[in-house]
């Protein structure tokens, strides 16, 4: 009978040690848990982040196609007979040439950021009618008189 | 003007362009500093002459490219 007590009382804290043992282990799970969810959180946070760069890069990337093949036109238009101008080969052919359009093209865009920061248009921007005249960098804002023909 | 002139011109610009001597290659006929170095480069190879640069520089109307091409024709 003692025996059996004994036996059934040395049962119970072993199982009482084994449910402080299983105590601390689920505890420990749950904080793991806790970390993983944590970790899960900021992963995703990430994503987001990431996926809102790319959205903004593709945008950029939409953006700076569009000036590309804007330039592109611009630059190597097409002429009357159907060629397309290099604008490469001309400055091959023509280095001095090329070089003063666009040393003058590059103080026309100059210009464009003084309008563009609140420069006030001097008298021969604001009357120029002529393509001759006008800053073919940003017409809109800098010959507002223009009208393309 | 001579014909190999007006020929580039034509072929540049278009022949529906009406051009004369007095045609400014950017208000009349449309055209870009490029395409007045374009032009010039034509006309030296239909002509096969050479055309210094700095005698180009600022030529905006078909009787001053005229007179340089000719000078360079007569010249050559």
């Amino acid at each position: 009978m003692i025996l059996g007590a004994g036996g059934g009382f040395m049962y119970v804290k072993h199982l009482q040690s084994e449910n402080e043992i299983l105590t601390l282990n689920n505890a420990k799970l749950n904080d793991a848990v806790e970390q993983q969810q944590a970790v899960i959180e900021q992963q995703l946070r990430d994503i987001e982040t990431k996926t809102e760069i790319n959205k903004q890069l593709s945008e950029n990337n939409a953006k700076l196609t569009a000036d590309l093949n804007l330039a592109n036109e611009k630059f190597n238009k097409v002429n009357a007979s159907g060629e397309r101008r290099d604008v490469g080969a001309l400055a091959v052919a023509k280095p001095k040439s090329i070089e003063r359009i666009e040393g003058k093209r590059e103080q026309q865009r100059a210009r464009c950021f003084e309008i563009a920061q609140g420069s006030p248009l001097t008298e021969e921007e604001l009357n120029a009618t002529k393509k001759s005249q006008i800053n073919a960098e940003c017409t809109s804002i800098a010959n507002p008189n223009y009208v393309p023909y | 003007m001579r014909v190999e002139i007006l020929e580039v011109l034509e072929g540049h610009f278009g022949k529906d362009k009406d051009i004369t001597v007095d045609s400014h290659m950017m208000d009349d006929l449309g055209g870009d500093e490029f395409d007045i170095v374009d032009v010039f480069v034509q006309i030296e190879s239909k002509l096969g002459i050479s055309i210094p640069e700095e005698e180009t520089f600022d030529i905006m109307t078909v009787s001053a490219l005229c007179e340089v091409v000719d000078r360079h024709v007569q010249s050559d």
